[in-house]
């Protein structure tokens, strides 16, 4: 009885965690407007029932804001997930695949972007593709591969080993079908994980480059520059500037998380049927 | 003009620079804050990061004579600027300038030393004038051809242009010592002879100046003055814990009270504006765009100067510490009050009208295809330029004309102007400004920041530099403003529309007397304590 209803509630969990997101997702995009609208006649409301979080020193809504916000980072970081898991994905089998040198290219390649302060490089492919909206995507993309590539490369190390793929090959089947029929199924519990988990990373990333002023512009409504903003009138009392966009994003994160977490399970033979 | 872009860090560090301040010296306190019955000589003034001199106390690295102009304190200067912003002296006895302008002759005084003991002659005055020349990268002097000490209290500028306005060059030019200047050493190890004498400086952190006691003016009141370099938030704090007795902040903080603490505003030209290209859509030979096809219409132009409620901006962004601005140059002598509007939102529309801007569908105006839009372009980070900008959005959206808002940053912003509207922070205490804003530039026939060209203006600043009166070129530039018939005003070509001018707002300590300021200039920094030896406690 119990291990079922423990798939049941995760695959419950599962369905609704990815529905409150894609709610955020579509209502930030819906509000996108009313999220830039100043009007200075209602500037530096506290929480009301009119405006959940308040308004800032344009009058700007800020629960409006806070949405357009976490809409615009789980776009960018869905974005930038799906980029830096099939980078990872491509590197990690060329490396396992292509023979000795390749191998030994890509992970020093690998130790060499893992070498470097994740945040500063971020900053750097940032400020270095322009900044802004490609700046920040193509930043927190080419970034965040690196840990995933190098357990998808060792997964197709061991693989490699296995007695049905030294089998397929023995029999002559060419190292593109073995890749593709045998190989990427196996691999695909591990991709699908790694995926959302980088979404979290991603996420925070651009935010946190954003808070920087790496980022992107501070007329966009992006949770980096609504938190960086209400720094500057913490000191007057406006904590709701900052409490509940600062909120939001922590649960968006957790929520991704959780998601990232709970799917391993599912996916995983060992612990699918607790 | 500029203004760095904030940088996050350095504020959230400077916060936890001024909590630990507050948490490590409980007990010298007392000793930073002056304000104590038998301490009554000594200032603490808190000062935006930005303002701390990155090459240090030389004029010839834009202290003083640089970006922001202002008094340089450690050093004397020739001449002063009045409270009214007309000429004085300081070391110059008198000056005179030859019929054709290009020979300047000032006299100065034989009483002077340095504070290492050494007098002060025209030969340090000539070679200031030269490194100057030669280093400065901050300000222009290619006006200066060189300069030339002919007796001991005799110094001759030869110049290679008329430039009548040099006395207010002459105001912000420290003079350094010959003997003891290195242009690597000296910038933190100055020598002047001036108000106070460089103490110490912990770079990022604050200055200490002390009086100069062999100053040959009047000993200053102030014996020491600490300048501390904090972010506006931290400043906020230092004042709210009592350890500062100046603390500058902004339109941000106007309704908090400070206990001990009186909001003081003082007025400025600090002013905010937006350029409007004059000159159609355009590419140029080297490739980039300049010109707006919108607002190369001057009715367009007009409707905007008279379509903007000022006040309501006032109000709105700068909690009414502000005034309008009109011009680049409100209240100084050189500022023509024909370029004062009133605000007629009415007339702004039926100037549209009239023009052939027709309100479509939308309710957005159009002419020809041409759609009455703007992208508005504001320095990312700085908050108030950005709520003036969007505060200027909506207003002009009343009009039919839709606007968008970008953030920019100033690594693009002057190529991006040349095409569309910025909003630019000017005013200087030297009619120079109106020359480099409205006077055309080099090949392209078209002024440097925004594309505009009118040869009458040009030829009234030509003569303006050109006149060997000082009174007589004030004259001549507000001429260049407005004759009668054609200048930059609002019924003149206006290809630039002032809004604000942002009141510098500070924290003072209750008992301490701010000594009557001058109008302030651009840049909420050095320009506070430009009389800074005549303030007392009470």
């Amino acid at each position: 009885m119990k291990p079922q209803n423990q798939r049941r509630n995760t695959i419950l969990f599962l369905i609704v965690t990815a529905g409150v997101l894609i709610l955020i997702t579509a209502a930030g995009m819906l509000l996108k407007d009313q999220a830039v609208q100043t009007n200075f006649a209602r500037k530096n409301l506290a929480p009301s029932r009119e405006f959940l979080f308040g308004t800032d020193w344009m009058g700007r809504d800020m629960f409006a804001r806070t949405l357009a916000g976490l809409s615009l980072s789980i776009r960018i970081g869905l974005l930038t997930a799906a980029v830096s898991a099939l980078i990872a994905l491509i590197l990690g089998t060329a490396c396992a695949v292509l023979g000795r040198a390749a191998d030994a290219v890509i992970s020093w390649w690998i130790d060499l972007m893992m070498g470097i302060p994740h945040i500063l490089l971020v900053m750097l492919i940032s400020i270095a593709c322009g900044r802004g909206f490609t700046g920040v995507v193509a930043g927190v993309a080419l970034s965040h591969w690196t840990s995933l590539a190098r357990v998808i490369r060792g997964e197709v190390l061991q693989l490699r080993e296995a007695p049905y793929i030294l089998t397929a090959s023995k029999l002559g089947v060419s190292k593109m079908q073995i890749v593709k029929n045998h190989m990427i199924p196996h691999l695909l519990p591990q991709f699908v994980t790694g995926l959302i988990l980088l979404f979290p990373h991603a996420i925070l990333h651009e935010s946190s480059i954003t808070f920087l002023g790496f980022g992107l512009s501070s007329e966009q409504p992006a949770i980096g520059v609504i938190l960086s903003e209400s720094m500057r009138y913490l000191t007057t009392g406006r904590w709701w500037l900052a409490l509940f966009p600062g909120l939001s994003l922590v649960c968006v994160v957790m929520l991704f998380a959780l998601l990232g977490e709970r799917v391993a399970k599912l996916l995983n033979p060992a612990s699918a049927h607790e | 003009m500029r203004s760095n872009v904030k940088r996050k860090p350095a504020a959230l560090l400077a916060c936890l620079l001024v909590l630990s301040l507050m948490a490590g010296c409980g007990g010298s306190s007392s000793e930073s804050r002056s304000n104590t019955s038998e301490n009554r000589s000594s200032v603490v003034i808190a000062m935006d990061p930005n303002s701390e001199p990155e090459a240090g106390f030389d004029p010839a690295f834009g202290w003083g004579a640089g970006e922001h102009v202002h008094e340089p304190l450690i050093q004397s200067t020739l001449t002063v600027t009045n409270t009214n912003l007309t000429i004085d002296y300081d070391l110059a006895t008198d000056y005179s300038v030859s019929e054709d302008g290009l020979l300047w002759t000032v006299h100065i005084r034989d009483d002077v030393k340095f504070t290492d003991g050494e007098p002060l002659t025209a030969r340090d005055v000539a070679f200031t004038y030269n490194t100057v020349k030669e280093a400065s990268s901050v300000n222009d002097f290619t006006m200066l051809d060189h300069a030339e000490a002919l007796d001991d209290t005799t110094v001759v500028f030869h110049m290679t242009r008329p430039f009548s306005i040099w006395p207010y060059t002459m105001a912000v030019v420290g003079i350094v010592p010959e003997h003891a200047y290195g242009s690597a050493s000296y910038g933190s190890n100055p020598i002047g002879s001036g108000r106070y004498i460089l103490k110490q400086w912990d770079k990022g952190q604050q200055v200490i100046l002390d009086a100069n006691p062999d100053y040959y003016g009047e000993q200053p009141n102030m014996q020491r003055v600490t300048i501390v370099f904090m972010e506006e938030d931290a400043a906020f704090l230092a004042a709210q814990a009592g350890e500062v007795d100046l603390a500058y902040t902004s339109a941000t903080y106007s309704d908090q009270t400070v206990e001990g603490y009186s909001l003081a505003a003082y007025e400025s030209v600090d002013n905010r504006g937006f350029n409007l290209p004059a000159v159609p859509e355009q590419t140029t030979e080297s490739g980039e765009t300049i010109g707006n096809d919108f607002t190369t219409d001057v009715q367009v132009r007009r409707a905007i100067n008279i379509g903007v409620d000022r006040q309501e901006m006032i109000d709105h962004v700068l909690n009414g510490y502000g005034s309008p601005a009109y011009s680049v140059c409100d209240q100084m002598p050189w500022y023509n009050s024909a370029s004062e509007v009133t605000y007629d939102p009415e007339k702004a529309k039926s100037l549209l009208d009239e023009a052939g801007w027709k309100t479509g569908e939308d309710g957005i105006r159009e002419k020809d295809g041409v759609k009455a839009e703007l992208n508005l372009l504001y320095a990312t980070g700085d908050s108030v330029r950005q709520a003036l900008a969007a505060d200027f959005a909506e207003q002009l959206k009343e009009l039919g004309i839709s606007c968008t808002l970008e953030g920019v940053g100033w690594d693009t912003a002057y190529d991006r102007a040349q095409s569309d509207p910025l909003i630019w922070g000017w005013g200087a205490h030297t009619p120079m400004e109106l020359y480099n804003i409205y006077h055309t530039i080099g090949d392209t026939g078209l002024a440097q920041y925004s594309p505009y060209s009118n040869s009458t203006v040009d030829v009234y600043m030509d003569q303006a530099l050109a006149s060997s009166d000082l009174e007589v070129s004030y004259d001549l530039w507000q001429k260049a403003q407005w004759d009668g018939t054609t200048g930059v005003t609002q019924d003149g070509d206006i290809p630039w529309v002032w809004l604000v001018n942002i009141d510098h707002l500070y924290w003072v300590a209750d008992g301490l007397q701010v000594a009557e300021q001058k109008i302030h200039p651009h840049g909420h920094g050095w320009s506070i304590v430009n009389n800074v030896d005549q303030w007392s406690w009470s």
